[in-house]
């Protein structure tokens, strides 16, 4: 195995390809290693470097961490980037938001607000507020009424304050064909004619919330989870941005900030969820979640309330009197990819 | 001979061992559990059993909205009320004479003269269907009963039976304020014109160019 440059362990079946690979080496042990492929941490660390650029390269590395613990404890810089150094000094070692106390969980809210204050000038609203009991929240989408005016996607942008460069949208309308079902390698999520077009229909995608979701499964680091009120949420602050979780999902729920989410000062949604709607950074991974912020609060998510056909309907599959029950019980309902085993909670049914 | 029993044994207790291995596997592995159950339906169905309501209301979002509540079968609900965004209700403030005189070229346009009847059609659909004409602050029912302005769905749910259930039960039409109860549900005029009550074609609201880019 020695004379192996793979990093795993192998059943040795065949003698060939050793015994070949030993005689190309021969004896020097040097060549061995310039044919070995190197990885991340070598190219960076195994360079061959004389002492003095060794030197330098320490030496600006040390002198920048120790500028940035300096901004926060100096006599000199002003109150102001003190605070926000010590602010992101915080935020930084913070924990798992599923582990926090309700303490912890105040605490970097209120970090977040004064960051956001100090940065922009302007004050936000960031709620904290946990799953209610007794509420598992459920969709339901009426294909027979969707007419495709894409209404819910301009209100789901405006609450959620995705990135308007990269023109980030949670959810998808599919404009299909009749007669030939739900084909969505055929279909077409992005026309602009005149709706509804002749011999076409329409339906929409978006995070199902699943169950038994997938991308929950697959996260390395357990930064989405499933809440107790059924929303599946992501602490942008845990996020590694792998981004497994995107293509764990079958349904294309989630997206990803490729840059920095950017979103012009007056259209910024104050009214924000730590786990919802507030703004997030470069890197992270994004979806719907069914507007935590408006949804804990007793209010529709935006996409429901802004459709003018009424083919979305949301409410809590707990409360047998509710509209989402009704529909569940009375009307002829489906998912997609059921036989995956997601167990989404988002149905659909026709007139 | 002695090996061969050895052996034996061996073989008798390591299947032994295999089958109450597997017999405990197969029960650790049923989700006898609490909180742990097949599928989303059995989970719902369980969960909401002893069911008793929330904090949460959106009582606080429908204050605002003037509102009346009604029952229609078993469920009781509120919908918008009507009369009070009619801006020239009471009707017969100009109805009382036959709509001949009201036409007359001397009286001129008033209030409504523009109304276009663009419903079913004419061997179904005329004013007195639904317009009462002795008395126009009310709506008059096939039967000839009398069905108030603010409880236009009895009217409409006439010929719309199937639309009329499913509102009530809250698959169709919308629900303004929020998930939470009491529910307050538009009624049909909120979003259907009674006298052209289908929707216009129109453009979508959004056109995604960077979609466009990405898949070129």
């Amino acid at each position: 195995m020695s004379s192996n440059n793979k990093k795993w362990f192998s059943l040795n079946l065949t003698n060939k390809s050793n015994k070949s690979e030993s005689r190309g080496c021969g004896k020097e042990f040097d060549s061995c290693s310039n044919n070995k492929h190197k990885d991340g941490y070598d190219q960076i660390m195994d360079v061959p470097m004389d002492r003095r650029s060794a030197f330098k390269k320490i030496t600006t590395g040390l002198l920048m961490g120790a500028g940035a613990v300096s901004t926060s404890c100096s006599v000199v810089s002003g109150d102001d980037s003190k605070e926000k150094s010590s602010i992101e000094w915080e935020e930084y070692f913070k924990g798992n938001y599923k582990l926090m106390t309700d303490e912890e969980r105040n605490n970097t809210v209120d970090r977040l607000v004064r960051s956001y204050e100090l940065r922009k000038g302007e004050k936000l609203n960031i709620s904290s507020k946990d799953a209610e009991d007794d509420v598992l929240f459920g969709y339901a989408f009426n294909i027979s009424k969707c007419q495709g005016y894409m209404d819910c996607i301009t209100a789901c942008v405006e609450e959620n304050n995705q990135d308007r460069s990269s023109q980030m949208q949670y959810i998808r309308i599919h404009e299909m064909d009749d007669g030939k079902g739900f084909n969505f390698e055929e279909s077409n999520d992005n026309y602009y004619h005149e709706v509804p077009a002749e011999g076409h229909f329409y339906m929409g995608t978006q995070c199902f919330h699943c169950e038994n979701p997938p991308c929950v499964e697959v996260c390395p680091v357990q930064a989405t989870w499933k809440e107790k009120d059924g929303i599946v949420v992501i602490d942008y602050d845990w996020c590694i941005g792998c981004r497994y979780c995107m293509a764990a999902c079958p349904y294309d729920g989630r997206r990803f900030n490729w840059k920095t989410p950017e979103v012009p000062e007056e259209e910024v949604n104050k009214n924000q969820h730590y786990l919802g709607n507030r703004l997030r950074k470069k890197g992270v991974m994004e979806k719907c979640t069914f507007c935590i912020q408006r949804s804990r609060i007793g209010k529709n998510p935006a996409c429901a309330e802004a459709c003018p056909t009424g083919s979305r309907t949301f409410g809590n599959l707990l409360d047998p009197n509710s509209n989402i029950r009704w529909i569940l019980e009375n009307k002829k309902v489906f998912r997609l990819k059921e036989d995956l085993g997601t167990e989404p909670k988002f149905w659909y049914y026709m007139d | 001979m002695c090996l061969h029993e050895n052996n034996k044994l061996d073989m008798i207790t390591k299947y032994i061992k295999s089958i109450v291995l597997i017999v405990i596997l197969v029960f650790a592995s049923c989700k006898n559990k609490e909180h742990q159950y097949h599928n989303l339906i059995e989970k719902i169905e369980a969960k909401s059993a002893n069911y008793s309501g929330t904090n949460i209301s959106s009582e606080v979002y429908n204050e605002t909205v003037k509102k009346i509540k009604i029952s229609e079968g078993n469920k009781e609900f509120y919908i918008t009320e009507r009369k009070s965004q009619i801006t020239s209700y009471n009707c017969s403030e100009c109805h009382n004479q036959p709509i001949k005189l009201l036409k007359d070229k001397h009286v001129g346009k008033k209030a409504h003269w523009d109304i276009v009847l663009n419903h079913a059609n004419e061997e179904t659909m005329n004013c007195n269907t639904c317009h009462a004409k002795d008395n126009m602050n009310e709506l008059r029912s096939i039967t000839n009963k009398t069905i108030d302005l603010n409880l236009s769905h009895k009217l409409c749910s006439q010929c719309h039976q199937k639309e009329g259930k499913d509102w009530v039960g809250g698959a169709h039409g919308k629900q303004i304020g929020g998930w939470a109860p009491p529910r307050l549900s538009q009624t049909c005029t909120g979003c259907h014109n009674p006298h052209s009550p289908s929707f216009e074609k129109r453009w979508p609201a959004q056109f995604n160019i960077q979609k466009v880019k990405e898949r070129q």
